[in-house]
Formats: C-alpha cells, structure tokens, sequence
C-alpha cells in the first residue's frame, strides 16, 4: 500500500477543512431530518380518535361505551359531506380510529345503513370473541348471519407486535333491504342496529378491518379500494393507557 | 460532419447576436412562469369542461390533475427554452450562428449558465451531479424516516399510509437517483472529453435532457400532498389503479423521466459512434466509454416499456380503460411483464456505467495497464444483451407461467458469467499492482467487497425454490441494496471523489474523504447484513410494524442507516467546502492518460484548441511509451 502519488504527481491536499464544520453539518443535518420526521408525524396523525365513554359499575369494572356507523357511501363519516376522494367508497364513521380503556367491558353499538353483498367464506358470518358468543341485531341475539345477509364486518386483530394480549373479535352486520327507502329527512334507509359487548385485557394497539367484499366490482373480488384503505373499511382499536394516537 | 469543422468558422458581426440576450430567459425562471399558469389554466380548463356534473369542486380528479401536470411540463419546458430550435426551424428561420450556438452553450460564464438551457456538455454534468445529488438526499431523508419508524416495533412514528409513500418515494427517487448517477454527470462530462470531441452529438439534446428530468422531480415530490400512494415503487397494478391521487404524479413523474433517458441515450450512442478524434479506435476507448454505451444502448431498448406500464395505468385510473383490469379483460401480469421487463434490465443502465468506472479508475491507481480489456468489454456487451431475457425471475410466485420459471432461471444465473469476466478484469487489474490508496480506490475496493455478496445473495433469488422461500422479504431488499448500493453507488462515489478535481477545479479534503469512506462502508454493511439477517428470519420487506423477534436485527439496521446519513452528510460538507476552500486542483492530479487529464482545468468552452490526435491506448501505465497517449500540438500542455 502505498498513500503517495507515483512518479511525485501531486495529490490531494490533506486536511485543509476544519472537523468542527464537519460535526456542525452532521448536527444540522441529522436536526432538520428529525424536525422533519416530527412534523410528518403531526400532518400525518388521523383527523380524530373516538374515545368510548367510560362509567364505572358495578364490581369496580370499568364499562365503556362506544357507537360507531357504517355507510353504503363517504358522505357521512370523517370525509365530509362531499365525500373527499372517494365519495362512492363504503365507510365506516364517524373515524376508523378507536379508543378503549383497559380491562374494561366494551359495549359497542353499530348502525348500519348498507345493504348486503354476500360473504366470500361464510366464516365471517358467525359471532366470536364477544360476551356470550352474541350480537343482538335489532335487540335479537344471534351466534351467526346468514351469509347472504352480510353487510360489513367489524373485525378486529392483533398487530404482530407481540407482549399484548390477544383480542379477536369479530361481528357481521345484518344489511338493509336491497329496495328499502330512504329515511325520513335521511339520506340513507333505516339502519339496522347491531349490539355487542367484549372485554379488553392490558392496553395493546390492534387494527380491524371488513371482511365482507364490500369494494365494488371495480375490484378484484370486491376487496380492493375501500377495503384497503384505512378511514373506509379499516381502522386501528387502540386500547388502554390515556394516550389517543 | 467531424467536430473540426466547427472550429474556426468566422463568427457573424451582427451586433444583435453578441448582445448577451435577457439572462431570465430560457432559465429555470422564465419555465415556472409559464409552467406553474399553464398547470393551474390546465387544471381549472379540465375540471369545468369535462365535470359538469355535480360533483363537489373541492374534489380533485385525478384526469384534471394528470392534464395540470402535463401543463406544468409542457410550459416548463416551452419556458426553459427547450423549443426554442425546434420552433425556429419550423418557422424557417435562419441557421444559428457559431456565434449563436456558443451563446447557448454558455461561453460568457458565470453560474447562472446552470440555471439555464445551457448546452455545453460540461454544464450539463454539472446540472446532472447536482441533480443526482439532491435526489440523493431526498431519497436518504426518505430512508432516514423509514429506518426511524421501524428502529423498533409497533409502528410509533408514522400513520401507515404515510409510512406507504415514504416507502415507495424512497424506492423510485432511488431507482431515478441510480440510473443518471454515473451516465448523467460523467459520462456528460468527461466521455466527450475522453474521446476528443468538442461536445456532444446533439448539444440541445443535452440539456433537454437535464430539463425533461428537471421537469418530473417537481412532479414526484408533489405526491404526498396529493395522498401520496400506497404500493412501493413497483406500483403494482390493481392496486395502483386504486391507491390514491399520488398515484398520477408517479406515472406522469416516468413518461418525463423515460423521454429524459431516451434524448440522453441516442446523444450517448451517437456521440461515440461519431464524434471519436482521429486515432481514437474502437479499442483504444476508455472503457467508461463503453460503460456508457451499453448502459445508454440498454435502457433505450428497456424504458419505454416503463413508460408504456404507467401510461396504460394514467389510462386505467383517468380515462376508465381496463388494461390491468381483470373484470375488464384486463390483467396485472401485463403490468408486471412491462415492468420487469423494463426493471430488470434497468439494474444493469445502472450497475453497467459502475463497472465502468471501476475498471477505468484502477489502472490510475494500480499504475497498470487494465488486464484484459477486450474481456471486459465483452463482459459489459454481454450483461447487457442477457439482461434482457432474464426479467420474469421477478415472477417466479406469481403464478404467471410455472414451465417459464426453469429458463428464466438459467437466463439469470448465466448473467454471473459475463459479470464475473468484468470481475477477472478488476481482479487481474489489481493483481500485484502497487495500490496508491487514494479516497477513490477506497472505494473501488469497497464496490469489489460489496458487489461480491450483492452478486452471490442473487443466485439464492435466481433460484426457484430458494426464491420461493426468500421472496417478498427483506433479505431481497438488503441484496439489491448489495448491489446498487454497495456497488452502483460507490463506484459513483469513487468517480466523485475522481473527477471532483476537474469538474469542480479544487481538491477535496483528503482526510475528511477517508473519514467518509470509512463511516460509508461500515454504516452500509452493518445496515445491510442486520437486513439479511432479519429477511432470512422471515420479516416482509416494506412494513412499518414487524413482530418482536425481528427488533434486534432492525434496531442494528437503523443505526447503521444513520451511519450511513452522517456520511453523506460528510460528502456534502466536503464537496461544497472543497469548493470554496480546497486547494487548487492541477490540471492532472492522478498523472492519468485519459483526454479529460490532458486538458487544462478548468476546461476551456469547445475542451481542445485543436482536436487532438490519439496514438495509444488509455491504460499503458509503466510502459516506455509513458506519456506518449496523444500528441498533435494543439494539445495544452499540463
Ligand atoms: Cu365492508
Ligand atoms: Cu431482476
């Protein structure tokens, strides 16, 4: 090896910039790449959470209640009333994005104004993971739904982060009448009304997800656009802990 | 036409003609003030003639934004003065002048000429290294965010869909980076020095080459604010026909950027086919020649396919066609067919230029004559013809023809026999050589380490079964990274450091150069081989969230990353304070043979007094012949 230039040719000039400009650029920079990852983390935080509202009761547990929607269209949820980018995409409101407190008792409420498209795997039409293996659609319990009758699902899984508890659960909702008229003063028909109550254990962050082909013919097999997309047929279930992501 | 014919010819005397004309105009500002109202005319055109329905106007469309991008092309480039020729021509105006040409090509100086539709072949390299700069932080930022959010586990730093597009911006800003690193700011530079010509074939060519680049980077970096998309670079269809607005600016982004790379290409090839100084035969060039003829040849042949991939998606999502459609007659393997067809040849437009500048750069610093020359050439010619045929290797699981798997296979793994004859030529180049272990041969070094496991890693994802298994995961990110990385960007990196002194006229700093080399090599491989590791444990390539097994294997990934960012952060420090404050570069610090060493630094406007005639080869280092390479005596001396 050999650090000098054969037959005495100059070479390059050594060390004539001072390494405290160096390790000033490598600070900048490094801050203005971090600002940066801050600030994206701000724009790109989802427009709202929506907290179940707590009461305590009887026996100490803490029982939370949460009501959410789902819509044959993007008209009413967290998209605005024209509807954002895709005004025609099924979705779910008022947000995807759930909070639930920890070890608490979830009872959860879903109206729904869409009508059904048939399940790909009847699987999906069975009730699981909730209190009693139940829903009650329209105040009658059911352990499933005809496959038929299937609207959306509400689904949740786990993150594949592990150290948090599983939660899996999973609810079809009944559709409305493929004719029925719209509602009084409504935009949309009179939806049907789907209760359920789980429990949560330590806080964790899950997502859940349709899994009834509610995309639209346009996509493949019906799962494409809305269903890929959280703030329409997915979203994230945050539990415990104050924080609201 | 031989290049002397231009010199000499009697410059008009109309006074007109050596006013120096108004510098805001044919430059960057003159194409945003046509090309910015032309976007929002377009745009406002669109949405109110064709939605006359009544649909809400704060939506926007996605054909009224792919018309307003278009506008915003199209004006910038009218306003860039990209036209300006074309349109004389047409209206049959006169010839330009010698006079007129050296106008454009910049000859009063001063650096607005690199804001400017500027023709001189050297300010175009410039622009290009400028340019592949930028784009190189910006992609790095990119990868500083993702290698943030997934340092550990549970997807803490961004939304999903945020973290989607930073995914595949990273991805193409990356792959656009790579494919002008090499071929846009040396072969611009220095091949039309190193073959004795005064400029290249088609000087207007040229720089509309920079600005149809130009043009598109506005484009892409418009994407987040348009809900970005969801499908990495590769913009799988159907899923690129329903991910977000983003998606426009992504393909109207690639029919700029294929048009910039085919005007650059045909410059490329015709330039050496026509332009050599007498002497300077076919075997007697510089072997970056060669680099950039085939890389130019290739992608000539392979872009369009890109083009054609996103034009048929601009259709599907704007205008409602059906081509990746499969309820519309349509189908995703025509996609993937297009692209890969394109995607597969275009690792070679970017690795063929590196090999290039690896075997032009170590006989400089070996001092021997390059071992092998016509082998090398021919292994370069060879990759570049099999690259071709080997694209659905990318397909093995999609189930598009299980029977085509076998020759694609061999197809592939056959590249490793012209790919391993460039090897035997660095390798015999470096044999005994007395290494004069400069910042540049460090990193010739590291692009023979790094391409070494790059090249091996790629016969496990040749393989069908072991691609089977290895598909989808990060162990397929960490070898392309092995490769264009490892390899293409420090054999880019070797010819910074190389031809800073030529291009820029001062020395880098020497001690911070090897500083960054070391942190560079390091920081990359640990990055990389943690990535291995954790794509072989199984964990998907492109995921904000992983499962707690994969957290050591990332958390050592994200910190050499950062390494990595320190690093370029060191280049640009060094290349910009060099700048200002280095040392006075001779005209030939290497006491290399190669044309571009035996002009005076900087280099004059037309590059030779008079068109030098070659009389030996580029790389008879340590032969009595030594420095008899060229003579003629309109050759400055040094
Ligand atoms: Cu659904
Ligand atoms: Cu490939």
């Amino acid at each position: 090896m050999n650090k000098s230039s054969p037959g005495g040719g100059p070479q390059a000039a050594l060390g004539k910039l001072s390494m405290a400009g160096a390790v000033v650029a490598v600070a900048v920079g490094a801050a203005l790449v971090l600002g940066l990852a801050l600030l994206l983390k701000a724009l790109g935080a989802h427009p709202f959470t929506l907290k179940a509202s707590t009461s305590s009761s009887t026996g100490g547990q803490t029982v939370a209640h949460l009501t959410i929607s789902a819509y044959p269209d993007s008209m009413a949820g967290e998209h605005g009333k024209s509807g954002g980018a895709h005004p025609d995409w099924v979705s779910y409101g008022p947000t995807t994005n759930l909070w639930v407190p920890a070890h608490a008792l979830v009872k959860m409420t879903i109206k729904n104004y869409d009508s059904a498209t048939a399940l790909n795997s009847p699987f999906f039409g069975n009730v699981q993971g909730t209190v009693g293996g139940v829903a009650y659609y329209n105040g009658k319990p059911l352990k499933r739904i005809n496959p038929n009758d299937v609207a959306h699902t509400f689904t949740i899984h786990m993150f594949p982060t592990a150290g948090q508890p599983p939660l899996d659960v999973s609810v079809p909702l009944l559709g409305v009448a493929d004719n029925a008229p719209n509602a009084p003063g409504s935009q949309y028909p009179k939806p049907t009304v789907v209760t359920f109550e789980f429990h949560t254990g330590a806080s964790g962050r899950y997502i859940w997800q349709c899994f009834d082909p509610c995309g639209g013919t346009s996509y493949y097999a019906g799962f494409g656009g809305p269903m890929q997309n959280l703030g329409y047929m997915a979203g994230t279930v945050t539990v415990g802990g104050g924080a609201v992501a | 036409m031989t290049a002397q014919t231009s010199v000499g010819r009697p410059a008009h005397h109309d006074p007109n003609e050596t006013k120096p004309d108004n510098p805001l105009k044919r430059s960057i500002v003159s194409g945003i003030a046509v090309g910015v109202p032309l976007a929002i005319i377009a745009y406002f055109v669109t949405s109110g003639l064709v939605h006359t329905t009544n649909a809400d106007p704060a939506t926007i469309r996605n054909d009224s934004l792919v018309i307003a991008y278009l506008g915003w092309g199209l004006g910038f480039l009218f306003g860039v003065g990209a036209f300006n020729r074309p349109i004389q021509w047409a209206l049959s105006r006169n010839e330009p002048t010698h006079q007129d040409e050296l106008e454009l090509a910049g000859h009063r100086g001063g650096a607005w000429r690199y804001f400017r539709f500027t023709t001189d072949h050297k300010v175009v390299g410039i622009q290009y290294l400028v340019m592949g700069m930028v784009l190189f932080a910006a992609g790095g930022v990119a990868a500083m965010l993702i290698r943030l959010e997934v340092i550990q586990p549970g997807a803490k730093m961004f939304p999903i869909q945020t973290y989607n597009t930073i995914i595949g911006m990273h991805g193409l800003i990356m792959i656009v980076a790579t494919i002008i690193m090499i071929t846009g700011p040396f072969t611009n530079f220095v091949v039309p020095i190193m073959i004795g010509a005064r400029d290249m074939a088609f000087p207007r060519l040229n720089a509309l080459s920079f600005w149809l680049l130009f043009t598109a980077v506005p484009i892409f970096l418009s994407a987040p604010f348009f809900g970005g998309f969801q499908t990495g670079w590769t913009a799988y269809a159907p899923l690129s026909d329903q991910t977000a607005l983003g998606m426009d600016a992504y393909s109207l982004t690639i029919l700029f950027f294929v048009a910039s790379t085919a005007v650059a290409a045909v410059n490329v090839v015709t330039t050496v086919a026509t332009m050599r100084a007498p002497g300077m035969s076919w075997t007697r060039l510089p072997i970056l020649t060669w680099g950039s003829v085939a890389s130019s040849a290739l992608g000539l042949v392979v872009m369009p396919s890109f083009l054609a991939s996103q034009y048929l998606l601009m259709l599907d999502r704007t205008i409602g066609t059906g081509f990746y459609k499969g309820d519309r007659g349509g189908s995703q393997w025509l996609y993937e067919h297009l692209f890969w067809f394109m995607g597969h040849p275009e690792v070679y437009v970017i690795v063929l230029p590196a090999f290039a500048v690896v075997l032009e750069l170590l006989p400089v610093f070996t001092r021997k004559p390059l071992f092998g020359y016509r082998t090398a050439v021919g292994g370069i010619v060879g990759v570049s013809s099999l690259s071709m045929i080997v694209w659905a290797h990318h397909m093995f699981v999609t189930g598009w023809s299980p029977t085509a798997s076998g020759p694609f296979m061999l197809t592939t793994e056959l590249i490793s026999i012209p790919t391993g004859l460039v090897f035997l030529a660095s390798v015999g180049t470096l044999w005994r050589g007395k290494a004069w272990m400069t910042v540049p041969m460090l990193y010739l070094i590291s692009f023979l380490w790094n391409f070494v496991i790059g090249g091996v890693t790629g016969i496990y994802l040749a393989d069908v079964p072991t691609d089977v298994q290895l598909h989808g995961s990060l162990f397929v990110t960490a070898h392309f990274h092995y490769t264009l990385m490892g390899g293409g960007m420090m054999a880019f990196l070797a010819g910074v450091y190389y031809w800073y002194p030529k291009m820029s006229g001062r020395m880098y700093d020497d001690r911070l150069g090897r500083i960054q080399f070391w942190t560079m090599q390091i920081g990359f491989n640990v990055t990389y081989m943690a990535m291995f590791y954790v794509g072989l444990q199984g964990e998907p390539r492109r995921v904000g969230d992983y499962a707690a097994k994969f957290a050591v294997g990332n958390f050592i990934s994200s910190i050499g990353a950062f390494v990595i960012g320190a690093s370029m952060i060191l280049l640009w420090y060094n290349l910009i304070a060099s700048k200002r404050r280095g040392a006075i570069a001779p005209a030939n610090p290497w006491n290399a043979k190669t044309l571009e060493w035996q002009v005076p630094t900087p280099v004059p406007l037309e590059n030779f007094e008079e068109i030098p005639i070659v009389t030996a080869g580029p790389y008879e280092y340590g032969t009595p012949a030594e420095p008899a390479h060229i003579a003629g005596e309109g050759v400055p001396s040094t």
